[in-house]
């Protein structure tokens, strides 16, 4: 049976895998290639991916890991691309998240196209990870970008030199203005459709005995693996113990990455098809010639390319049935035959174990060193050749003199109060006008008009209540609360961070973190968790090692966010502000709240002290702190992507948490046990211990049903004190959350309920010291996966504001 | 009921319920655990002693085996009586030997117990000197899976932290290398493969030399009082007694570039002031593992130029120009690593 269909060339075809893209998250079913955008960190990689995917884009994470992702598309020449950036890494030879992530897509997802982002005023650097990337994959642009920066930097770097260097074609960019862009795109359709061969560089000068060490195991890997493409990568990642390969060696799924490329010593001819339709489907697949490729002709299979007999259905298995109805996936079908080929022998895969096993006894213990410095010798080498400089002038000096003077002894700390303090007046004065406009908005206009709809339709009252009093009013209340502050400050300081500012924070402060165990970085975390605690706790990913992270994470709820400033300032302003003059009285009030936020900061630190002494002192650690060049930040589009990726998610997590709980708040308010409802019942029940606290039974109440969200602390308090003391002419019924206009009727209303100057100071010292809100706990669970810190959390806090309030109301009913 | 009062109540119930019932170390815990694990603890003890002799071509006797268990001679004695019943060893001319299986036992427990020790090594901040008691501790609770999940995480480590090699799940284990420092001869180049752990009082002394396997040295001068040698830059002078401790083997034909560094002018780069430029030469010997791998991965390879940018305003950390990019790195950092300043003509 011959099968001249199959023996076309199928170098037009996408290389990518499939089955594996489904398992690293790739939804390949409206696209025709998949194009990995690897790169340092710092490169303007990002910058890229988004000159490439305009506004098509969006953001989410790894499949059960907590490494962001982002992913987008486009469009050459009617072929869909789709464009998957990779996280930002120096290496892929050590085993951090990061680096497992990126060498795992390139590896298994067998991209069509790795675009290998460099920054051209670092080539040497950037070469070092762009090398590594050709030891895995043939299919790879270099998109030198930053040109215009190399450019007045006096730095003349050769494109076409590093392209005939590195074996790959070379797009020289500058993706901020958009220049080369076009190119890059063409080559990148080039290279996927094969029409580009690349024949990429691979590292030598390596020690003798680590030569002899790689082919003899690379030999065993091709035994067993006949038809992979990079089997002395395979060779060097087993001799240096990764256990991802060793995995798939084992398995067999090694044999997934077979290259699907035609080998371009094979022949042209078709091959004929003898007994075993199977082993010619794979031959005839790896054979099948540059004769085609060579000619230019496109040529795509046809879908009764393939036998579907017996034999092939059984071994061929889905692929092959597949195969009869869709054209492209009988390309699948034949590699994934001609990976059952491959891998189909599992003794000569324990073999390649043993051997590797053996060998790793022999090349030492300085295997890793050896390995780095061959890359980044080669790296050095070819940068030198494409290099030429002109003595280094222009931004390098502004970037000197700004360092100087940013960082100085003199300047450093005034400089950065400055700035956090303008990034905070900027935030407190923007929102006040759209948070007022969403609470009249949604609370006094929406509110009342859906009561109106509820009763026209004579909806019964407490489905009215439980629905409109209860869930949709603690939503608008999150939303007009959290919404306009965190869609100002989000921005503001990703701005700071893109301009590269904040990296010099992190620098100034790190001495003071370092003391404490903790991390440099801490320090924007912890500015982070001001705006918000759950978005600082996804911000600590900038935190790369383990341990620091977690104390980052931990006491980030010691940062007051801004759900808790208006408590925070609402009851200075009555208790404290009435205690001096009215003149005084604001600065007062503004000084007590400003103390809060300090002794949250002092918190921040003793708990990190604390924890890496006790609990973390055993876990890993290691730093590294890269301060990036200074560039003109992209205002657009860092509002544009604040907004998308820190505000919205954590607002609609918010909603999600404050909806249920705004329906518990109208339940208990509502539901009678004996002479009473359940919420006075419960505040009658814990009064005694929150007396001993120095609070009362109705803000314990109100801390435990309003822990979905700290916005909804306040009126949740204002709600139960009407409903159990009764104040006259205030509020809107049982369950109704409600705030006042005047500070006058909410002190009246406090005063009601029993608030004294000390219910006040340990009220503001409890919002300051307790649980973080749901929002932020599951944000915990989800970044680090671990029930036991996400309780830690949780619970630390909680007894040591107990504590606090208890030790503060004793001494304080001792001394008056 | 008074407030205090009920509040301190309920504060010592919690502590006393976190006392007894705390896992690994709790009351409950350990009384649970207790005796059975005593048995298999001192029978797996037992197991390694047996198998350390034979390594290393000795006969275990009763003497040496109560010794090292720290039993006394009856219970010694049941011991010993309960593992020739169980079929794990023989008496033999004196002494005893391991069986087949007792050897199969004894390595699957060495290899737990060297697994444990290159994790705490490579993935937490323990000191040396903790590593092997924790990981004493730790073999006699850690199954077989365990330890194979534990050998993947760590990427199939082959020698421990002490340049013992790692026996596979089959109980392989290539054959005993190196000679004690003391063998070696003045102007020998040697590389540590082995750096025993008993008795702790030694081996607290090498850590602090810090004494790693892995690391060349070369034999300056070799006396019945002391041993001199060059190790990354520093001579170390130990006393014979606590360099027997150490064991090598010679470096056959050292490549150039990996001769034992010991260039004059070796200076750390912590010292070299901001606008300076210096040659990275290499590592010192206290910098390892996970620190050494992140400042191979920033650039920072022997060979290097590195320009000292600015000071914190706080004076740590210092930032450098490597390659190209301004890294941040602690002074206790930038100690690790040994530079030659360069002329300041040469750019970076």
């Amino acid at each position: 049976m011959t099968q001249p269909a199959l023996a076309h060339d199928c170098s037009n075809c996408p290389a990518h895998h499939s089955g594996n893209l489904v398992r690293l998250g790739v939804d390949m079913s409206d696209w025709d290639y998949v194009v990995a955008l690897a790169g340092n960190p710092n490169t303007g990689k990002s910058t890229v991916f988004n000159a490439l995917t305009g506004l098509r884009q969006h953001t989410g994470n790894w499949p059960g890991k907590t490494v962001t992702r982002a992913e987008g598309g486009f469009e050459v020449g009617g072929d869909r691309f789709k464009l998957v950036d990779l996280p930002g890494t120096y290496s892929l030879l050590s085993s951090s998240l990061d680096e497992e992530t990126a060498r795992d897509f390139i590896l298994f997802g067998r991209p069509d196209v790795t675009v290998i982002v460099v920054d051209a005023t670092r080539l040497e650097r950037n070469l070092n990870l762009a090398l590594q990337v050709l030891e895995i994959t043939d299919r790879a642009v270099v998109c030198l970008n930053l040109m215009d920066e190399a450019r007045r930097q006096g730095l003349d770097v050769d494109a076409r030199r590093l392209a005939r260097d590195l074996g790959v074609p070379v797009v020289a960019t500058a993706a901020r203005s958009g220049e080369g862009l076009d190119e890059l795109n063409r080559t990148i359709a080039e290279v996927a459709s094969g029409a580009y061969r690349c024949r990429p560089r691979r590292v030598g000068g390596r020690s003798p005995a680590l030569r002899e060490a790689t082919r003899s195991l690379s030999g065993a890997i091709q035994d067993a693996f006949p038809t992979l493409p990079n089997p002395q990568w395979v060779a060097l990642r087993l001799l240096d113990g990764d256990p991802t390969l060793a995995a798939a060696v084992e398995s067999g799924s090694l044999a997934e990455l077979v290259d699907p490329e035609v080998p371009e010593d094979a022949g042209g001819e078709a091959i004929p098809v003898g007994g075993d339709p199977l082993l010619a489907a794979g031959e005839a697949f790896r054979a099948g010639g540059k004769g085609l490729s060579e000619g230019g002709e496109v040529f795509r299979p046809g879908g009764e390319a393939f036998p579907v007999d017996g034999e092939a259905l059984t071994t061929g298995g889905e692929a092959a049935a597949r195969s009869v109805t869709e054209p492209r996936a009988t390309r699948a079908a034949a590699i994934e035959i001609a990976e059952s080929q491959a891998a189909a022998d599992p003794a000569a895969r324990a073999a390649v174990l043993e051997l590797a096993g053996q060998l790793r006894w022999r090349v030492g213990r300085n295997f890793h060193q050896a390995l780095t410095e061959a890359v980044f010798a080669e790296a050095a080498r070819i940068a030198d050749r494409a290099v030429t400089r002109d003595g280094e002038r222009g931004r390098f000096d502004f970037d000197a003199r700004l360092d100087r003077l940013v960082t100085s002894r003199v300047f450093g700390f005034p400089l950065m109060l400055l700035m956090l303090t303008v990034v905070f007046w900027l935030t407190i004065a923007g929102a006040n006008v759209p948070s007022s406009m969403l609470a009249t908005l949604l609370i006094d206009t929406v509110h009342p008009l859906l009561k109106q709809v509820a009763s026209a339709f004579g909806l019964v009252w407490w489905l009215d209540g439980l629905l409109i009093d209860g869930v949709y009013l603690a939503t608008a209340w999150v939303v007009a609360v959290m919404l306009p502050p965190m869609a100002i400050f989000f921005p503001l300081f990703t701005l700071l961070e893109d301009f590269g500012y904040l990296p010099r924070v992190a620098f100034n402060l790190d001495r003071m973190f370092h003391r404490v165990g903790a991390h440099g970085k801490q320090a924007l975390t912890m500015a982070m968790g001001w705006g918000c605690n759950a978005a600082a706790i996804v911000s600590t990913r900038i935190i790369d090692s383990p341990r620091e992270r977690l104390i980052a994470i931990v006491t980030n709820n010691f940062s007051l966010c801004n759900g808790r400033w208006p408590t925070q300032i609402l009851i200075a302003s009555i208790f404290i502000g009435g205690l001096v003059p009215a003149h005084l009285a604001g600065a007062v009030s503004a000084l007590s709240v400003v103390g809060v936020a300090v002794l949250g900061v002092f918190l921040t630190f003793a708990v990190s002290w604390l924890l890496s002494r006790t609990v973390l002192r055993g876990e890993a650690s290691a730093f590294s702190l890269e301060l990036p060049p200074y560039r003109p930040p992209r205002v657009l589009q860092t509002i544009y992507t604040s907004i998308i990726d820190r505000t919205l998610i954590v607002l609609w997590r918010a909603v999600i948490f404050a909806a249920p709980a705004g329906a518990v708040i109208w339940l208990l308010s509502n539901i009678q046990a004996g002479d009473g409802s359940l919420a006075a019942w419960l505040i009658g029940a814990l009064d005694p211990f929150g007396f001993a606290l120095g609070l009362s039974g109705i803000i314990l109440v109100a801390y435990i049903i309003a822990v979905p969200a700290n916005e909804i602390v306040i009126p949740t308090i204002l709600m139960l004190t009407v409903l159990v003391a009764g104040v006259p002419g205030v509020g809107a019924g049982a369950g109704v959350m409600f705030e006042l206009d005047s500070e006058v009727a909410t002190a009246r209303v406090l005063e009601a309920g029993g608030f004294t100057l000390l219910t006040a100071v340990c009220l503001m010292l409890f919002s300051l010291v307790h649980n973080p809100c749901s929002t932020t706990l599951y944000t915990i669970w989800k970044e680090t996966r671990s029930v036991r810190w996400t309780a830690v959390s949780a619970l630390l806090p909680v007894a040591m504001g107990l504590l606090l309030c208890f030790v503060v109301a004793q001494v304080w009913r001792a001394l008056s | 009921m008074n407030p205090l009062l009920a509040l301190l109540v309920l504060a010592a119930v919690v502590a006393l319920a976190v006392l007894v019932a705390r896992p690994d170390d709790g009351w409950l815990w350990r009384w649970r655990l207790g005796w059975r694990t005593l048995q298999r603890a001192r029978t797996e003890d037992a197991l390694k002693h047996l198998f350390d002799c034979e390594y290393q071509g000795r006969l275990a006797t009763h003497q040496s085996l109560v010794g090292v268990l720290r039993l006394g001679g009856r219970r010694g004695a049941e011991l010993i009586a309960r593992m020739e019943a169980l079929g794990l060893l023989v008496s033999a001319e004196g002494g005893f030997r391991l069986t087949d299986e007792g050897r199969g036992e004894a390595l699957r427990v060495i290899r737990i117990h060297r697994l444990w020790e290159r994790y705490f090594a490579d993935e937490t901040g323990l000191e040396p000197r903790r590593w092997h008691p924790e990981a004493e501790r730790r073999e006699h609770l850690t199954s077989p899976a365990q330890a194979d999940d534990l050998s993947v995480r760590l990427g199939h480590p082959r020698f421990d932290p002490h340049g013992d090699p790692i026996p596979t799940p089959e109980g392989e284990l290539p054959p005993p290398a190196g000679r004690a420092l003391t063998d070696f001869a003045a102007g020998d180049e040697v590389e540590v493969v082995h750096v025993e752990d008993e008795p702790d009082a030694v081996y607290a002394q090498l850590v602090a030399e810090g004494i790693h396997p892995g690391m060349r040295l070369r034999v300056v001068s070799v006396a019945p009082e002391r041993i001199r040698f060059v190790a990354d830059f520093d001579e170390v002078v130990l006393a014979p007694v606590i360099a027997a401790n150490v064991f090598g083997a010679p470096v056959a034909e050292a490549a150039d570039d990996e001769a034992t560094r010991d260039e004059v002018g070796a200076v750390p780069l912590s010292s070299v002031g901001v606008g300076e430029r210096a040659q990275v030469l290499g590592f010192s010997r206290f910098c390892r593992g996970m620190e050494r791998r992140r400042l191979l991965d920033l650039g920072l390879l022997p060979g290097t130029l590195v320009e000292a940018k600015m000071t914190s305003p706080s004076g740590d950390p210092i930032a450098y120009r490597v390659r190209g990019a301004v890294i941040a790195l602690r002074r206790s950092q930038a100690e690790q690593i040994r530079v030659e300043q360069v002329a300041q003509e040469v750019t970076a």
